[in-house]
């Protein structure tokens, strides 16, 4: 499987995280996005006509949209991944699949702004980036309460993968994460599930690993 | 603050390969800049009121000054070496002093706790010890003899090496590091991180880099860098204060830190003071 | 919030929203700490500033009964002194190195910050059990009237009709920090609720503060 990857795209991101949580092995292809604008090329524009990535390609398959490759790759590989049979719970994914679109346009529209300069209405962008904090926070004050960790049960599935990275990466827009305390809990249980990776703007959560003995040399 | 010393020197302020005729707005020190191309292709930069700035195109980029600049845009030698591959990572702009995103860039003992993996890993933390000068000849800041243990040190590297560093501040904004190259030991590749000023607490950071290495893609080479400068940034951009502290009493540095101790007292010796605190608040 | 000459308490956090091996940011009116827990479970707050280079401490990571830096790895103890520096392992860091450290108070699930020397220790919050924190932008005076009642001098806001739970303020420039309180035999459909009606409420709040209605 070929995926058409920028390291610095949290939607790119998502294929990677997936991948890595499910054991997929990919071929990553890097798209020169910034400075190179690759993606608005002729060759990326022929797979897919929206001039965005991530790409996914496996044999004649070609898959755009990060909520779609999530849902083939965990089909493929990891079932547990998808919602199960319970209504509520496959209503759930849902719901967070596509509440994830929202936190593309408003928080990511924001990290573009603020990192690569892309044009936008920054104040707006952050605005809108707050109030869907605020959604998922009190999704998962309420998920707790049900006494389940994540968006959709009480293990994680695509949804949590599709809304994970550009909530990581709020700071990189300008919108801090210090008023969301389920936010800090459920990023941190991601974070800690095995085969997790980082990108860069995510910093590897050291205490994970106790504190290394470390020989001196000329001190 | 005053811009006063600092008016007077070359910044980048874009990258020659982009620049189109309709022109990109950016900003100098405060005053909105834009730079473009004219009829024959050549760049240039209009201030605030109109009037025409000084220009010069190096190192692929576009570089600018609000002033007058007295001296020539530093020189990088290995520019000109054949063989070499230059490579345009974009500007990623950052919410912090142009100082701060200098000084980190000259810090290593961060490597093992923000590039993790990559640059460093635990348990390789210790800082040998190096050597730091101001050579006054040059009015610039060098390190030397810097030796790391890095896990992946460049694209180039198949695993863990020591490598060893040459930091260089030519300009109170700009720094070029020397670093094995790990195709040909007996060159450096270099990696330099230009700094464009766009207020005292904000910039825009233009790495570039000249290397030996035939082999990597290009994307690739930008991906890696543009990776450790992310990495970076959301370290930046929580410093407190934000700018970058000149008062001794600010902030308590180690013998890992002589690079910035020396950038630092060359700032306050100079003058270069945009961007700097220079009185604990 | 209780006060008296020599200093007060700020509820900064729930018990629940900091466990073992982990630190947050907080912010109490003597300026943001990094708060953390141990993992041996010893809470402790400290100045959320590395000495070093001025890296926030919230955004590092705990080890044992260790705060380390995010940036270089620096370690702090509860007491505030220096344990180690990475780059430097065969070095005992002098005791000059330090940061600023808070008394902490935990109890009923709340987590209290202390500036100066309080005489007391913080209010009981009998029978409640907390919900959740929410920040509202806005200030305590907005808070009240979407709330429909009046702060205790405990900081506790009873909400119109309970619907809301009871509110435990903690007031800052511009923004609040709200925990919302439920009673303890409050089920899972009333902390739904509840959790429901602090969003209207909020909204409320910040609509008024919005519009200037109450300042």
């Amino acid at each position: 499987m070929k995926l058409y990857d920028y390291i610095l795209s949290p939607s790119c991101y998502k294929v990677r995280l997936m991948a890595a949580l499910t054991g997929v092995k990919l071929d990553l292809q890097p798209v020169d996005f910034h400075p190179g604008l690759e993606h608005r090329g002729p060759e990326l524009l022929a797979l897919n006509p929206a001039g965005s990535i991530p790409i996914l390609k496996d044999g004649d398959l070609i898959l755009t949209e990060s909520s779609a490759i999530l849902v083939y790759l965990a089909a493929k590989a990891a079932a547990e991944w998808l919602a199960g049979d319970k209504p509520e719970e496959a209503a759930r994914v849902q719901q967070w699949l596509s509440f994830s679109g929202r936190l593309t346009t408003s928080l990511g529209g924001a990290r573009l702004h603020e990192m690569l300069l892309r044009p936008g209405d920054i104040d707006a962008l952050q605005a809108q980036g707050i109030s869907a904090l605020r959604e998922l926070e009190a999704g998962l004050v309420e998920q707790s309460l049900r006494g389940r960790r994540f968006v959709a049960a009480d293990r994680p599935t695509v949804a949590d993968i599709a809304c994970f990275p550009y909530v990581a990466l709020a700071p990189d827009g300008g919108v801090s994460l210090d008023p969301y305390p389920a936010i800090r809990l459920w990023s941190r249980a991601l974070r800690s599930l095995d085969g997790f990776i980082e990108m860069p703007g995510i910093h590897r959560l050291h205490e994970l690993k106790p504190e290394p003995l470390i020989e001196t040399g000329e001190a | 603050m005053t811009a006063q010393a600092m008016i007077d020197e070359w910044y980048p302020v874009g990258l020659f390969s982009q620049l189109q005729p309709a022109g990109r707005q950016t900003a100098l020190m405060g005053e909105p800049i834009v730079v473009s191309s004219d009829a024959d292709g050549n760049a240039t930069v209009t201030g605030g009121n109109g009037r025409s700035l000084p220009v010069l195109v190096r190192y692929g980029h576009v570089w600018s000054s609000l002033g007058q600049p007295k001296k020539a845009l530093f020189p990088i030698p290995e520019a000109d070496q054949p063989g070499r591959r230059f490579v345009d990572v974009g500007a990623v702009r950052v919410r912090c002093s142009p100082l701060r995103a200098v000084e980190n860039f000259l810090d290593i003992a961060h490597f093992p706790f923000v590039h993790t993996d990559i640059l460093g890993a635990e348990p390789h933390t210790e800082v040998q010890n190096y050597k730091v000068e101001i050579r006054e000849d040059v009015d610039e800041v060098w390190a030397t003899q810097v030796k790391f243990y890095q896990p992946q040190a460049a694209k180039s590297a198949a695993g863990g090496i020591t490598t060893e560093y040459m930091y260089r501040v030519p300009a109170p904004t700009c720094s070029v590091l020397y670093k094995t190259c790990p195709p040909r030991p007996s060159e450096w590749d270099v990696i330099t991180l230009f700094v464009q000023p766009l207020a005292e607490d904000l910039c825009d950071v233009w790495p570039w880099m000249a290397l030996f290495d035939d082999d990597t893609s290009m994307t690739d080479l930008i991906h890696f860098q543009q990776t450790i400068f992310l990495q970076d940034r959301s370290i930046l951009e929580n410093q407190i204060p934000r700018l970058l502290p000149l008062d001794p009493g600010m902030e308590i540095p180690t013998r890992a830190d002589l690079t910035s101790i020396a950038y630092r007292r060359w700032l306050k010796r100079r003058n270069y003071t945009y961007g700097a605190q220079l009185v604990a608040q | 919030m209780p006060s008296d000459t020599t200093g007060f308490w700020t509820p900064v956090a729930l018990s629940a929203d900091l466990p073992a091996g982990t630190v947050i940011p907080a912010r109490t009116p003597a300026g943001s700490v990094a708060l953390w827990r141990s993992e041996a479970g010893r809470l402790a707050a400290s100045a959320d500033r590395c000495p070093h280079r001025g890296m926030r401490l919230s955004h590092g990571f705990v080890r044992g009964e260790a705060l380390s830096c995010i940036y270089h790895g620096w370690s702090y103890a509860q007491a505030g002194n220096c344990l180690r520096i990475p780059a430097h392992p065969g070095l005992t860091p002098p005791e000059t190195i330090r940061v600023a450290i808070h008394e902490v108070a935990e109890a009923d699930g709340v987590i209290w910050v202390a500036a100066g020397v309080p005489a007391s220790k913080p209010p009981r919050l009998d029978g409640l059990t907390p919900l959740r924190s929410l920040t509202v932008l806005a200030g305590k005076d907005a808070i009240e009237t979407a709330a429909g009642g009046k702060t205790s001098p405990d900081g506790l806001v009873e909400t119109a009709a309970g619907a809301g739970g009871v509110w435990l303020l903690a007031a800052d420039d511009g923004q609040t920090l709200v925990h919302v309180l439920v009673r303890d035999d409050a089920g899972t459909k009333d902390r739904i609720a509840a959790s429901r009606a602090a969003e209207s409420l909020r909204r409320r709040a910040e609509n008024l503060q919005r519009e200037g209605i109450v300042q």
